[in-house]
């Protein structure tokens, strides 16, 4: 089996991110890989470990994605290709996911593993249109994946009514939650090994397309603006014996705020 | 005249709040109102939908539309978006919502956006307001294309009093199974507990509860308030609680009128999940814990100690 999991080199958002003039304020700014995709990459190598699939990640971006392809390399992923191209530094979901409609078209892969959003933008789009633009069949939110043989995979995905046990012909794209798995911290000896791997960076042409076959990069939609949100007002809190405290806010829930 | 498709949230054979919320906002948009309704045994939810606001009912309804499935599904709001001309399709909050919508988008070939807070539209302009990178930001987003599938936010729009609309109900005819993504079966977790999405109340468990004995203990607090119950990842990941149950940015997300985080630290994943509350009541052991950044009451103890006088005290200022 040949899996593409795809990662995404995003902003870490653990940190502080201030908005000057409508843009975000790149001084200060760190980038890691996208916490879900992390888990799409666990995911992969646990397939690889117990099924002897062959693993291949994708990113979009500048070289500045080394050190994160390096890092999946350390986890256990065994080829990397990098698509940067200029033409792409303005891009949206559907962009992305033609991009990677490419790429999958270039590998004959079987399944394509991806975190179900994205932190930055939070859209959770990209693996679904790429799954819509290939016409294969696509779960999301899957929190486990189980090789039936080589031509099906069964996962589980957290649905509205419950656990969703969903049965899939390959090729598919599956999306993952980070309830799948805890991301491994990757040995001393697969980041010395992973410092030497090569990474495979392409361009649109050498992709076969062109930003004209994106449709000339026309962006369906754009963020024109960044605002801060308005912190909640930090309300009241109390400190000292539980008893009085604890009537206290009672009595502020029901006559204050009146909402008990 | 904008036209706006709502999607119907139905679960167990029951119109859900978030319907009449979306479509309430589309009639103050001065829009011209549709739904589609998608499931098994719905038909005669006809007049339920009208009066939540729509003016014409696009209805699938089939045995084999019973469990979910996004391919179907998407055809189905495909097919009620081009016969309705909607400018806007529109999806309730929800993990259906989530996994739909950029499939819908994608044959339509039009813009998606997901969680939108607010919408403007000026003539051919649109414009829509969504929440980012785990909430530290806010994104205004100018729409591109002729048409936009979005999934709104919970709590983004408020139903309004005395909305109605007119029955007129459009049959849709029913697409093929997906074969290439059969639903085995579906294992439901929530048993007969109060929905955290339509939850007036909800009270959320965390890491300071400890074990099971510290979560029936805060488990009774959303029993005498019939509020949703909840909790944040910590707990889920210990295994104790499912993971249907987890407030956060990877969870539900939720707008109650009052949260109580008991034993939450608040870290940002979950509070990217209920900051949206309109009160936030915090009980919390550490002083210092983020969550108090948010609350509005914030009692400094131990839960164990806490929520049993917490219990007492709402009974009593209740009778």
């Amino acid at each position: 089996m040949k899996i593409l999991t795809t990662v995404k080199r995003v902003v870490d958002v653990e940190l502080n991110i201030r908005v000057n003039d409508g843009a975000i304020v790149e001084d200060g700014l760190q980038y890691v890989i996208n916490a879900w995709d992390e888990n799409a990459v666990e995911a992969s190598v646990q397939l690889k470990e117990n099924n002897s699939a062959e693993t291949t990640l994708v990113s979009i971006g500048g070289d500045d994605n080394a050190d994160m392809i390096k890092k999946c390399y350390a986890m256990g992923i065994e080829n990397g290709i990098l698509i940067d191209d200029p033409a792409l530094a303005k891009a949206d979901s559907a962009i992305y996911a033609k991009v990677l409609q490419k790429v999958y078209e270039k590998g004959d892969y079987d399944l394509i593993v991806t975190g179900k959003q994205a932190q930055d933008t939070d859209s959770g789009q990209t693996g679904v249109m790429l799954a819509e633009y290939l016409g294969v069949p696509c779960v999301s939110n899957v929190v486990s994946i189980e090789v039936v043989d080589d031509q099906k995979i069964k996962v589980s995905r957290l649905g509205d009514m419950g656990t969703e046990i969903v049965e899939l012909t390959l090729p598919a794209v599956v999306t993952v939650s980070d309830s799948i798995n805890e991301p491994r911290l990757p040995a001393m000896r697969g980041i010395m090994m992973a410092k030497k791997k090569k990474i495979e960076t392409m361009d649109l042409s050498a992709l076969g397309t062109s930003i004209d076959d994106l449709n000339g990069g026309a962006l369906q939609s754009e963020v024109v603006e960044y605002m801060q949100p308005e912190a909640r007002q930090s309300g009241q809190k109390f400190e000292g014996a539980a008893a009085d405290i604890t009537a206290q806010v009672v009595n502020l829930l029901a006559n204050e705020a009146k909402v008990l | 005249m904008t036209k706006i498709l709502v999607v119907a949230d139905i679960k167990q054979g029951v119109l859900k709040g978030s319907t009449s919320e979306l479509l309430s906002k589309a009639r103050a948009l001065g829009a011209e109102t549709a739904v589609v309704a998608i499931g098994s045994n719905i038909e005669s939810l006809g007049s339920d939908l009208a009066n939540a606001g729509s003016d014409t009912q696009y209805i699938a309804d089939d045995a084999s539309l019973e469990l979910f499935s996004a391919g179907p599904f998407a055809s189905c709001v495909v097919d009620a978006a081009k016969q309705s001309e909607a400018d806007l399709v529109w999806f309730g909050f929800s993990e259906t919502g989530k996994a739909v919508a950029p499939r819908v988008a994608a044959q339509l070939n039009v813009a998606c956006a997901s969680e939108i807070t607010d919408v403007t539209i000026d003539g051919d302009n649109v414009e829509v307001v969504r929440p980012a990178t785990a909430n530290k930001l806010i994104q205004r987003i100018k729409v591109n294309t002729d048409k936009l599938v979005a999934v709104v936010r919970a709590g983004a729009f408020e139903a309004t009093e005395g909305i109605t609309g007119t029955e007129n109900v459009v049959k849709l005819s029913i697409p093929e199974t997906d074969l290439k993504a059969v639903i085995k079966e579906i294992i439901s977790e929530a048993g007969d507990d109060i929905d955290l999405a339509d939850a007036n109340i909800v009270v959320s468990v965390g890491r300071g509860a400890k074990d099971q004995a510290g979560i029936d203990l805060v488990k009774e607090l959303a029993t005498d308030l019939e509020a949703g119950f909840g909790s944040s990842r910590a707990l889920i990941d210990a295994g104790f609680m499912p993971h249907n149950k987890q407030v956060g940015q990877t969870g539900k997300i939720v707008a109650p009128t009052v949260y109580f985080a008991i034993g939450i630290s608040g870290a940002i994943q979950h509070l990217a999940g209920m900051n949206g509350s309109k009160v936030i009541v915090a009980v919390n052991k550490d002083p210092e814990a983020p969550i108090f950044n948010v609350a509005d009451y914030g009692i400094v103890g131990d839960l164990f100690e806490v929520v049993p006088i917490l219990r007492e005290e709402i009974k009593k200022i209740r009778s």
